[in-house]
């Protein structure tokens, strides 16, 4: 650990803004992955100018910088596995605009994605990549990932709604991207470029957002399978049947019976389940859209099939999809729900043999493997549940998500969806991007040339994830 | 006293446990004290992986760690939050019983008795978790069993009781917010909620959007604040005067409905509620201006109705009386209440 100049940081962003007490350093140094690695110090900056005078003095002095937004991150993007200054930006919290004759808003990096759908929806509009964690996930940390939730089959990525972005580059420099109109055929596109950069290209200090109306009637529906693979061959000729739903998910039948044993739902005890929806400003094209999918359900042996407007029994309807995530950790005592190959995108009709590759992988190498996921946009997510404290595990973990790439990338899928890289998925990633690797850290170089921000992650991470950092969980030799 | 060594002992069962939660961060935004500091080192994530670092080696106790350990309201929104079950407060209990009594052993957010304690043992009564007792001439807090709800330091007639971290919960916080909100125009009523039964979250509110900040021309002029004091049976009653002293319309005090209080601290302030009833009768100020609701955990719509019900009624009696005379009767009031023998 390097001895930092505190008494200058303090004089940067101010008294409070900075924390280097080892109990801190230790919470900021893990994130929702299974990774875990120590800053040297803390510093919450509340403005720009501390922004860019912090990065002056970390770039004269050769200091890492990690910037942190909520620390949600699933693939240890914000574990500083260098070392050096974590930057939480979670003191930038502004809403600084909100634009509805031009359908933009600006913010600061670290607003919460929940809190500006609260604050927009006076105005009839939202905010619409929201992932799952829009309740604690910031602005920034979304960008930094390209994140995107359920409905990004209708209403896309971050990256499709992000206009423009303020950055500070290594050394102080402030620079201003993209623009505030709707299109922009102005040369690179470089804020489009900064999303999904995690936080390896500059820190952002303003993004111009753009917003889309609060869709007035909302119907979701369901079907049950006795067959996985009618399941997939449903998606995929939903995704064809000339329509766009604003969400389509997929559960299997490992995640049933999670939520069955675990919170007594009685969920049919079927293959797979498919939940299917659709928004807009006119109930006849809803209708119409939803009706499109109950057919191509039915056509491939869908049963049960339901669907409602009303607020409380579409709740009723999602609950088994919402009662995933404690289900998978309540599953047993001694297993834990860890985030591994956990996002990968692949083509619609290759959901079905995805899920049954997942599958067969987790029996192969004795782990449990669930998949799930936003298949509209082709995300199939998957929960690895396994005894964190055996190395055997972590072994056969290895195996499994090494297997799982290597398919996925054999029926050109990617290795994320919206998660991101980090270090968790750099080997795979790394795989994937081969051809472009170098220009990827000629780009970094360009933004970035002493290498001080968020080094070590996507194409720089070791291609071993297991011994990449220390993991988060008390591993028995 | 001899303080004893440190050593892990109530915590070793959480091993595993430990394991389940996958930090996805969602105990967040329900934590007061997160929503406080908006640090994350304050969150309740960040004291289970501290807990982790304690458990595997990787940490050394300290009084800094006990201190974060110790701040905590109990409110138990983390866990009713957390997306994995994982019983955060109950851990945190037992991570206090292993820094009771060492040399690390600190206060927390927990109630002390300072000086001008009279020994009356009215808190000893009170306290709705028996963490209060009498020992050696000193009444003396259980660091463990309390669950810095708030009943003594309200209760106590020489206001001896106190906190060493309030984190927003205190009067003076709590008037600033007051004398802050009636400021703005078109501000009308104050409401005094409760954390546990409804602690407004992000998500659900329309009121609170202190955790981001939207300029005050992009606001729409709210009429109605609501302000959190962990239990009702916090809220003392020149808090419940304060407001009037700043020409609100009205005060909406919120608690659990009988019997679901986990400190008995509805049945206070409802009594509270009923005594001040006649003070502001003296006061001319008509005493329908100050109401109270009872409301279940969790029922954000039935709190949301009561809410509009009584702004609606406030409307209705119009604007109260202002001016220097009206607040200096409430002044003279307020430092009654606050001088009496509650």
């Amino acid at each position: 650990m390097k001895n930092m100049d505190i008494p200058r940081l303090k004089q940067i962003v101010g008294e409070n803004n900075v924390k280097d007490d080892p109990a801190d350093l230790f919470i900021y140094g893990s994130d929702a992955s299974v990774h875990r690695a120590m800053p040297w110090v803390i510093v919450r900056p509340e403005k720009t100018s501390q922004v860019q005078g912090l990065m002056k003095f970390a770039d004269e002095e050769r200091i890492p910088v990690i910037t942190r937004g909520s620390g949600s991150g699933m693939c240890g993007q914000t574990v500083p596995s260098h070392g050096g200054i974590t930057l939480d930006m979670k003191g930038m919290n502004r809403i600084l605009e909100i634009n509805p004759p031009d359908v933009y808003c600006r913010v600061q990096p670290g607003v919460v994605d929940d809190d500006l759908n609260h604050a927009l929806k006076p105005h009839g509009v939202f905010y619409p990549p929201t992932p799952a964690s829009s309740r604690t996930a910031t602005i920034g940390g979304e960008i930094g990932n390209n994140a995107s939730g359920v409905r990004s089959v209708k209403y896309g990525a971050t990256r499709d709604s992000v206009l423009g972005l303020k950055i500070v580059l290594p050394g102080g420099k402030l620079m201003s991207f993209g623009t505030r109109t709707r299109v922009e055929a102005t040369g690179y596109q470089l804020h489009k470029l900064i999303v999904g950069s995690e936080g390896t290209l500059g820190v952002v200090v303003e993004a111009t957002l753009k917003f889309v109306p609060i869709p007035k009637f909302r119907c979701l529906g369901l079907a049950n399978f006795d067959r996985l693979e009618d399941a997939g061959h449903a998606v995929a000729d939903i995704m064809a049947g000339g329509i766009t739903p604003s969400m389509l998910e997929l559960v299997d039948n490992v995640a049933i019976k999670a939520v069955n044993k675990t919170m007594n739902l009685g969920l049919p005890d079927v293959d797979a389940v498919l939940l299917y929806e659709s928004d807009g400003m006119v109930k006849e094209a809803v209708d119409y859209e939803i009706n499109v999918m109950k057919q191509m359900c039915a056509k491939h042996n869908g049963t049960g099939l339901q669907s409602s407007y009303d607020a409380k029994e579409r709740a009723k309807i999602f609950m088994g999809r919402k009662k995933l995530f404690p289900a998978l950790s309540k599953f047993s005592e001694l297993h834990a729900s860890t985030s591994l190959a956990d996002d990968m995108a692949v083509p619609y009709s290759k959901m079905a043999e995805t899920a049954r590759k997942i599958h067969d992988v987790a029996k192969r190498h004795n782990i449990i493997m669930t998949a799930y996921g936003h298949c509209g946009s082709g995300c199939m997510h998957t929960k690895i549940l396994m005894e964190t404290s055996k190395q055997s595990q972590w072994n056969s973990a290895r195996k499994a998500v090494d297997e799982i790439y290597e398919y996925v990338r054999s029926i050109n899928g990617t290795t994320s969806a919206e998660h991101g890289i980090g270090i968790s998925k750099a080997s795979a990633f790394k795989a994937e991007k081969a051809d472009s690797l170098e220009l990827m850290r000629s780009i970094k170089r360009a933004f970035d040339p002493n290498n001080i921000l968020n080094p070590g992650k996507m194409m720089d991470a070791p291609d071993d994830w297991v011994t990449a950092t220390d993991l988060r969980y008390m591993v028995d030799a | 006293m001899k303080k004893r060594k440190f050593e892990l002992n109530h915590l070793l069962k959480w091993r595993n446990t430990l394991d389940k939660c996958i930090r996805c961060g969602y105990c967040y935004e329900h934590c007061p004290v997160f929503k406080y500091t908006r640090w994350e080192t304050e969150a309740p994530r960040a004291k289970l992986t501290m807990i982790y670092g304690l458990l595997s080696g990787k940490l050394e106790p300290s009084k800094y760690m006990a201190d974060k350990i110790f701040s905590c309201f109990n409110c138990q929104q983390c866990v009713a939050a957390c997306s994995s079950g994982v019983p955060l407060t109950e851990i945190f209990t037992d991570a206090r019983a292993d820094f009771a009594g060492t040399e690390f052993d600190t206060t927390g957010t927990t109630s002390i008795t300072g000086y001008g304690c009279a020994n009356c043992l009215t808190c000893v009564r009170a306290c709705p978790h028996d963490a209060r007792y009498f020992k050696d001439g000193h009444i003396v807090t259980d660091s463990i069993l309390c669950q810095s709800c708030g009943i003594c330091m309200d209760l106590c007639p020489n206001q001896s009781v106190s906190a060493t971290h309030k984190y927003g919960t205190d009067r003076i916080y709590l008037n600033r917010q007051i004398t802050d909100f009636l400021q703005r125009k078109n501000s009308k009523v104050i409401v005094f909620g409760c954390n546990w039964s409804f602690y407004p979250d992000l998500q659900s509110s329309s009121y609170d959007l202190e955790a981001s900040y939207v300029p005050i021309y992009e606001q729409p002029d709210p009429e109605y604040k609501i302000l959190i004091n962990m239990c009702g049976g916090r809220l003392t009653k020149p808090l419940i005067l304060d407001p009037f002293l700043e020409n609100a319309w009205g005060v909406l005090v919120a608690c659990c409905p009988d019997g679901e209080c986990e400190h008995e601290g509805n049945v206070k302030v409802t009594a509270h509620v009923k005594g001040m009833k006649p003070v502001l009768d003296a006061l001319d100020i008509d005493s329908e201006r100050l109401g109270l609701v009872q409301i279940s955990h969790g029922d954000k719509s039935g709190f949301q109705k009561a809410i509009d019900a009584f702004v609606e009624r406030v409307k209705v009696l119009g604007s109260p009386v202002s001016g220097q005379s009206m607040n200096q009767n409430i002044r003279s009031a307020r430092n009654e209440q606050t001088r009496s023998v509650r």
